[in-house]
């Protein structure tokens, strides 16, 4: 056996083989291989309370939702001005209605099995094994996230949002404090009404405009959703700085990036209300999990 | 097993072949990052960037020194493919890493290519050295 190893190529050969075949299974155990872990029970209390649509708008006793389509530096930028009675009617919900990594489905798909009213992609925690995962009030992941830029956005039960840093807290402690949602992806836009990333800021290594989705907050219960196009001849896309520079000019206080790129996708009564693509085609790219408004 | 050393002229021959072989690598990594980058909206990532320092540093640099130092005695082929599958393993988890990075995720997994790679390495460049030790 070693007398036939020492031979070339042999060892070549069979390690080329062996080095390969963990490579392909460590891509495939990264993108492709489902792994549920948890699966959810559906949380929707009522029904739709009888809300009356218009091409751009919605409103219902406890939900007003107001689309507003504007262009931004070469970039189209979908703004959704939301007011709620409630918190309990900002929801965010799971692809196929389990926790898990490599369980997805589309924005559009994932939002009408939840018979949401509005709704976007939101921080695609399965395709990271850290970060905290709160949702609806359950705690799912509690690992914090292993980067200089560990930015969680907290949702609290009176509907008020803080930045908090993943390594500085728990999620436990958060969930303690009343948090019912948390999202891991960053960074934070706005803090206090002021821009935090600078003209040079970008998500990890990202050098240039993307499509962009992002979540801001006025007032408790007065909220800011704005997904914006890119990678397309008719938009350039938008920097971190001139999507945090859109939320300052609405007014708002803390505001924060969720996934962008190829997940960049806003769903309004039943259509898809931007142009999501990946760069090369255009379409829904399928993800983990949306934030929506709905009962 | 085929640590002993081997000093003809032919096995330094083979070590100038192979620092060409490995330059050719470090090309083709060269080449595969460039074009990844060229897809990959502006995200890159310095494992995918400079993946080719290992062939070109660990092979082409190591295997001509070796070919061009007079007293050099050649390393026999299992040191040879050990130390050339742990520059393999490296290559590989960095360009893995790379794609990772790139596509914002990891992986349990991407540090097992840097810890065998090193340990082969390690154990290849070692055997090299105890050899070379024993016969001087």
């Amino acid at each position: 056996m070693r007398r036939f190893l020492n031979k070339s190529p042999w060892w070549a050969i069979i390690y080329t083989v062996l080095l390969a075949g963990f490579a392909v299974f460590v891509l495939l155990d990264t993108f492709v291989i489902p792994k549920a872990i948890q699966t959810v029970r559906d949380s929707a209390t009522e029904t739709t309370a009888g809300g009356v649509y218009t091409s751009n708008s919605y409103e219902d006793e406890n939900i007003s939702i107001t689309i507003m389509t504007e262009r931004v530096d070469e970039t189209q930028v979908y703004i959704a001005d939301i007011q709620l009675q409630s918190v309990d009617y900002l929801k965010t919900a799971f692809a196929q209605n389990t926790y898990g990594r490599n369980i997805k489905q589309t924005t559009s798909a994932i939002a009408e099995a939840h018979d949401a009213i509005l709704g976007i992609n939101g921080d695609y925690y399965g395709f990271r094994n850290d970060g905290f995962v709160i949702r609806n009030g359950i705690l799912y992941r509690s690992t914090s996230r292993s980067v200089d830029d560990d930015e969680a956005l907290v949702i609290y039960e009176n509907g008020s949002f803080e930045v908090v840093s993943e390594s500085a807290t728990s999620a436990d402690a958060l969930l303690e404090q009343g948090a019912v949602q948390v999202f891991s992806f960053g960074p934070s836009l706005l803090r206090n009404g002021e821009i935090t990333v600078s003209k040079n800021s970008e998500v990890e290594m990202a050098k240039t405009s993307n499509p962009r989705t992002a979540i801001g907050i006025i007032s408790p219960l007065h909220y800011i959703m704005i997904v914006s196009d890119g990678r397309t001849d008719a938009s350039a896309g938008l920097t971190l700085y001139q999507l945090a520079a859109i939320f300052k000019e609405l007014g708002c206080e803390t505001a924060y990036n969720l996934d962008g790129g190829g997940s960049s996708t806003m769903w309004f009564n039943g259509e898809i209300v931007n142009v999501p693509t990946d760069g090369s085609t255009l379409g829904e790219r399928k993800v983990s999990d949306i934030v929506y408004i709905g009962y | 097993m085929t640590l002993s050393i081997s000093d003809t002229k032919n096995g330094k021959g083979k070590m100038f072949k192979t620092a060409l072989v490995f330059l050719a690598v470090s090309l083709f990594c060269v080449i595969f990052s460039f074009i990844y980058a060229r897809y990959s909206h502006g995200v890159h990532s310095d494992y995918m960037t400079y993946m080719f320092a290992y062939p070109l540093i660990g092979g082409t640099i190591v295997y001509l020194l070796i070919g061009l130092l007079s007293k050099a005695r050649i390393p026999g082929r299992f040191v040879i493919n050990v130390y050339n599958s742990g520059i393999a393993t490296l290559t590989m988890g960095s360009l893995l890493r790379g794609i990772l990075d790139i596509a914002g995720t990891s992986s349990r997994y991407q540090s097992v290519f840097m810890i065998v790679g090193a340990l082969m390495v390690f154990v290849g460049a070692a055997c090299y050295f105890a050899a070379q030790f024993k016969t001087s």
